[in-house]
């Protein structure tokens, strides 16, 4: 590993600063960087930490619903925020899937987004709430949505010296639910091996007026799925109706074969999870599924 | 390159030559000695390295030494301060729960945040507590069963 | 935890052994005081690094060094030059068949040409791990890549290049006149096995691939090495034989034993993959290279990528045959065990397990020895025990249900028992196995009704059997001061030995525990010992206490005897205490006794065993799972283990035993296994993607401890480590065939592989 020199900032300036001087990562959980520096798979000569920025790792609710989650607030804490977990379940869901007890208390959303895999347990339920990213650099803040960010494996729209401050959660729509499921093979300390997370807003007839599909590990990045989300519209909950949008959403995938699985197996997940991801969002509105 | 690094460990503050590259294990078992916790795997994947930091569990692997000024860190050794055993340690004792002993510091430690956090755990809640810690030699019954009798004797005491 | 114990008539009444004693090395593990090789810091300490091969298969051509010993803080580089050259053959003493000694070299430092991702061919001391680190980058290693064959099926082919060109197969008449990557072919028959199934009523196959899987002990090898100013080697290793060790290292330093000795220390786990050395012979070079302590520690990427041996992976084809009644007539299998890059083993002792519990006339069994290019395999717990059961108990499995019967009942009916023929034509001696199953029918984990789930749910049968081995296990036991036994034992404690061991002399002395203190000593202070492996250590250590106490108690009687002024045979002897037959007068203690006798010499009693009679491990296990049909996630509800171990000297530690054990094998059957990419490179060679079982991931594990003890041997114990892996992968597969009523071929049983068995129903059987 090569050497390396610490920077530990107060405030979002001094970050940028810090960043500015180059050849640097930024370290919030460490939790992917700290492994990919040990071994190689990543270099940097300068590590600028986060956490003692007090933006990066508050979380605030806002007066009108929405919430900012500072980008190095670590998961379990992020899971356990009181307006999280009751406005926003399946966030507060995700963040209970990186990893196990050890990981979540130092991983971060933010590491989780900007370390960029496709299989980014946190991404996906952000994407469906239309999350946005809030960003800071050298040119000043921008905003952007949290799905726009994603370029390909380890690579975000991030520019060199531009670190993530705050991922922003809109107020939550009426009617509306999300949910997050992935699989891995054992039940905690896994990767996924496909995910597929599902957001519907239903209309005053019980229809689905609005539904968003986002899937993980089965392209370079989360994608959407947007043949399962156009057959969704303006129908009622069924079974049926489910698995047709989980089989499209298995054909919007584009999953490689690896080591974790291959390309047909993570398009059978797809379809599983995406059923079984709109059936929950259902049981969380209390709407009855009609059986096939 | 090498740096100072001031810390408080086992509630004593410590200064230290590190490494800037060092990770948080590799200061308390290279630099300050402290050899009871493991390391198992260098990456986050086993849970041998567990100790506390601010009460939390989390690998020492993933931490960077230079991360540690202001926190609290708790390691095996900080645990039992002299002759008597935590009783989450007695109970490991007294069940079978530890063979060859490499996982224990690190399960002792997601043990007892466990504990302090939720004093009534279900089987379901131990065995996700002690998720992120491997044991390759116990099948983990012994050690669930360990954790599940001091709950029990804290509730009926 | 459920435990029942089942004891057959004892003896004596006991006091200690059998007991569920804590151990008595626990308080040290739970304070994080007890000592592992990686703990050590010695004065002067300088660090080690291996340089690796990146290709399955090459010649080396060169090897240039230079650069690395230029680098400011590198101490010392070695390569194979720096090691004698042992001839192909050599070997070193171990048990009856000793120990492939070239192959041990090859495996910690390769010569002329890599066979595997991960051999070594180089070795660094620096001043720290950063500057070894860099060292290695700047060696400059000379390759000539070869092609590679990368599992049994291309090793086999007719064209397959070969990997050593002075093997040729074993066992093969007339013998062969060209190399082979078949190192050996082994027989075990008789009657007419082929005609026997041809003409069965009833028969059923099982054709199963099994992955290569890792023993997975959370402690990655690691060895400190110190040479003395009159060169003198002291070498404290994650060993589970400091003897083995001290001779590995020994033989490829070509330096004589009394120049070295290896002092085990606390190991965290070994389950067999820490019998041969891993760098702890390179390790003392550079040492002596350097006049420095040198401490290597692999990391877990190199243990996983070529730097320890895994276990083999296999091809294996059986068929069995019954009557009509349901007895077997006939057992056929071809067991093709992947060695990796260097010969293994005869896989005689995996195919007899596999059969031994079967009464049947007619077998035959033929198995392969084949090399690949992986790093070379070595043993786990009962090594193709759980490989061979995979495919026989559900070879078994399903000629019940042609049969349509109960398997526990197919079981009962073809179960061998004592005095049956073994596979290798010897009877059996004392075996419990009717009883386990009848234990098995009486238990709530049979009879009990499987609950109704969301998805398929099924009970699954199998049975285990590994015979283990004997070898030499000494102790000796000093008497201190104050009377109380110290004992040392040579057999480095893997399982617990150190407190059974304990209970063994406290019970002969009738003293309490407590009063016990034992160490395992080192290869200079202990007579010669085996390692820890086999279901050895038990059984003959407490042969070998039994005879130490013995001779102790007899020399202390002979100073009791003087010093209450009788003859010696005159003295009774109960709980610390000699006293006077038939006279309420004269006693002695023994603290009274050494008290006055201190100085007349010290009071050691030895003991050492040899050949012991064996005492087979036998387990059946029943398992419940629920298969997710859509996702072919597998479950496992709830878990059996049925066990006879002779006599269960502490039960605590026997489920300990057992419980640990089936979860690898639960492990194995559905999560772990190596993927190598098509250039030999393992690619899950991390823990994230090398899959163990989590305390999510497993119920708890039932034990149920049956007791027939072994004849002739003190306190009747048997084995116990090894056979609880045995059954579970077979267990978990006959479960899912009987939820779904689909088998399952592939091992281990990954989602993905049981989603594609549902989904092919039937494609996943060759015939």
């Amino acid at each position: 590993m090569q050497d390396l020199v610490y920077a530990c900032p107060g405030t979002i300036e001094e970050a940028i600063a810090a960043m500015a001087a180059g050849d640097a990562r930024a370290l919030a959980g460490g939790t992917d960087l700290i492994p990919q520096l040990r071994e190689g798979r990543r270099r940097a000569a300068r590590i600028v930490d986060l956490k003692r920025i007090p933006e990066l790792t508050t979380i605030a609710a806002m007066p009108d619903g929405s919430i900012a989650i500072g980008a190095a607030a670590n998961a379990t804490a992020v899971s356990r925020h009181a307006a999280i977990a009751a406005v926003y379940p399946a966030v507060a869901e995700s963040a209970r899937l990186i990893g196990g007890v050890q990981i979540q208390n130092r991983a971060s959303l933010g590491g989780n987004i900007c370390n960029a895999a496709p299989s980014a347990d946190a991404v996906p339920a952000l994407i469906c709430h239309e999350a946005r990213a809030l960003i800071a650099g050298g040119k000043g803040r921008r905003e952007v949505t949290v799905e726009s960010l994603f370029h390909g494996p380890g690579r975000t729209a991030l520019e060199p010296g531009e670190i993530l401050v705050a991922i922003l959660l809109p107020p939550p729509q009426p009617r509306s639910a999300a949910k997050y499921l992935r699989f891995t093979p054992r039940r905690e300390m896994d990767i996924a091996i496909a995910g597929a997370g599902t957001w519907i807003r239903l209309d005053g007839n019980g229809a689905i007026a609005a539904a968003r599909i986002v899937l993980a590990s089965v392209a370079p990045t989360p994608i959407r799925a947007p043949s399962a989300e156009q057959r969704l519209m303006g129908e009622r909950p069924t079974a049926a109706l489910f698995e047709e949008a989980g089989r499209l959403a298995a054909a919007d995938a584009r999953p490689i074969s690896d080591t974790r699985g291959s390309a047909d197996y993570r398009r059978s997940l797809v379809a599983v999870l995406t059923a079984r991801a709109l059936a929950d969002c259902c049981r969380q509105l209390k709407v009855e599924v009609a059986a096939p | 390159m090498k740096t100072l690094v001031t810390c408080r460990v086992n509630g004593e503050e410590r200064v230290v030559l590190a490494d800037t590259r060092d990770t948080l294990l590799e200061l308390l078992r290279d630099r300050l000695g402290l050899t009871g916790t493991k390391e198992g795997c260098g990456n986050g994947n086993c849970g041998t390295c567990t100790v506390l930091m601010d009460g939390a569990p989390v690998n020492a692997c993933l931490v960077l030494a230079l991360e540690t000024p202001g926190r609290d860190i708790l390691t095996i050794e900080g645990l039992s301060g002299g002759a008597a055993l935590h009783p989450i340690q007695q109970a490991l004792v007294d069940h079978g729960g530890t063979q060859c002993g490499f996982c224990t510091p690190g399960i002792v430690l997601s043990a007892k945040a466990l504990l302090d956090a939720n004093p009534r755990p279900t089987e379901a809640d131990i065995r996700h507590a002690i998720a992120g810690n491997l044991c390759r030699c116990t099948g983990y019954g012994k050690i669930v069963e360990a954790i599940a009798a001091v709950a029990a004797a804290t509730r009926g005491a | 935890m459920a435990t029942e114990s089942i004891r057959a008539a004892a003896q004596r009444p006991l006091q200690v052994v059998g007991k569920r004693a804590p151990r008595v090395d626990a308080r040290e593990r739970v304070t994080g005081e007890a000592v592992y090789p990686a703990d050590l810091a010695l004065p002067g300490l300088v660090h080690a690094k291996l340089l690796r091969s990146p290709h399955a298969h090459a010649r080396i051509r060169r090897i240039d060094t230079s650069r690395a010993e230029a680098l400011a803080g590198v101490l010392a580089v070695v390569t194979a030059a720096d090691f004698p050259e042992l001839p192909v053959g050599t070997t070193i003493p171990m048990g009856e068949v000793g120990y492939d000694m070239w192959m041990v070299a090859q495996i910690n430092m390769a010569r002329d040409k890599v066979h595997w991702v991960g051999q070594p061919v180089a070795g660094v001391a620096a001043v720290d791990a950063h500057v070894a680190e860099a060292a290695l980058a700047l060696i400059e290693v000379d390759y000539e890549p070869l092609p590679a064959v990368l599992d049994i099926a291309a090793a086999m082919a007719p064209d397959a290049p070969v990997l050593h060109e002075h093997v040729f197969t074993k066992g093969v008449e007339p013998r062969p006149r060209t190399a082979s990557n078949v190192c050996s072919r082994t027989v075990i028959a008789r009657g007419d096995a082929a005609r026997a199934l041809a003409e069965a009523p009833a028969t059923a196959r099982a054709s199963v691939r099994v992955d290569t899987a890792h023993q997975g002990y959370l402690e990655p090898q690691v060895v400190v090495a110190q040479v003395d100013a009159n060169g003198f080697a002291t070498v404290w290793a994650s060993t589970q034989g400091q003897f083995t060790t001290e001779l590995m290292i020994a033989r490829m330093l070509g330096q004589p034993q009394s120049k070295l000795k290896v002092v085990p220390l606390e190991i965290g786990g070994g389950f067999g993959g820490k019998i041969a050395i891993h760098g702890e012979a390179v390790a003392v070079r550079l040492a002596q290279k350097c006049r420095r302590p040198v401490k290597l520690v692999l990391t877990r990427e190199e243990v996983l990528q070529g730097g320890s041996g895994p276990a083999a992976g296999a091809l294996i084809d059986i068929a069995v045959g019954a009557d009509k009644d349901g007895r077997l007539v006939a057992i056929e299998g071809t067991y093709r065990m992947d060695a990796g890059g260097l010969p293994g083993l005869s896989p005689s002792l995996l195919m007899q397990a596999s059969a031994a519990l079967y009464q049947c006339p007619n077998l035959n069994l033929v198995g392969y020895d084949i090399v690949t290019n992986k790093p070379r395999t070595e043993a786990y717990r009962g090594p193709g025990g759980i490989q061979a059961a995979f495919a026989m108990e559900q070879a078994m499995d399903a000629l019940a249900q042609r049969l349509d019967m109960d398997p526990l009942e197919f079981r009962k009916r073809n179960a061998s028992v004592t005095g049956s023929t073994m596979p290798i034509g010897t009877p059996f001696p004392a075996i419990g196995l009717t009883t386990i199953l009848e234990r098995v029918g009486e238990h709530s984990c049979w009879r009990d009704p499987l609950p109704a789930g969301r998805y398929p749910r099924g009970r699954g049968l199998a049975l285990g059997y590994w015979r283990g081995t004997s070898m030499t296990s000494a102790a000796h036991i000093t008497i201190a001061g104050d009377g109380r036994p110290m004992v040392t034992m040579g057999a480095v404690d893997l399982s617990g030995t150190r407190t059974t061991m304990a209970q063994v002399v406290a019970e002969e002395f009738g003293l309490p525990l407590a009063d016990v203190h034992i160490q395992t000593g080192d290869s200079k202070s202990v007579g010669y010992s085996d390692g820890a492996a086999g279901s050895r250590v038990a059984r003959t250590t407490t042969a070998a206490l039994v005879e130490a106490c013995a001779d102790a108690l007899g020399q202390l009687r002979k100073r009791a005897a003087e010093k209450l002024q009788c003859a010696p045979a005159d003295l009774d002897y109960a709980r610390g205490r000699f006293h006077v037959r038939d006279a309420s007068g004269p006693a002695i203690t023994l603290a009274e006794l050494m008290a006055a006798t201190l100085t007349d010499g010290a009071v050691v009693g030895r003991g050492v065993s040899t050949k012991l009679p064996l005492g087979v491990e036998i387990g059946a296990h029943v398992c419940d799972v629920e298969v997710d049909t859509d996702t072919g996630l597998v479950t496992v509800l709830r878990y059996t283990a049925f066990q006879d171990v002779g006599l269960a000297l502490n039960p605590a530690a026997v489920e300990g035993q057992m419980e640990g054990s089936v979860v690898q094998g639960l492990g194995w059957a559905l999560m772990e296994g190596f993927d190598y990419g098509p250039d030999g490179r393992l690619r899950n060679a991390s823990l994230l993607d090398y899959r163990m079982p989590t305390a999510l991931d497993v119920p708890r594990i039932d034990c149920v401890i049956v007791e027939t003890p072994v004849p002739g041997v003190p306190y009747g114990v048997r084995g116990v480590g090894e056979v609880p892996i045995v059954p579970p992968a077979a267990a978990v597969a006959n479960a899912i065939a009987r939820a779904t009523g689909v088998r399952v071929r592939h091992m281990p049983m990954t989602p993905e592989r049981v989603l594609r068995a549902l989904r092919a129903s039937g494609d996943g059987e060759r015939p």
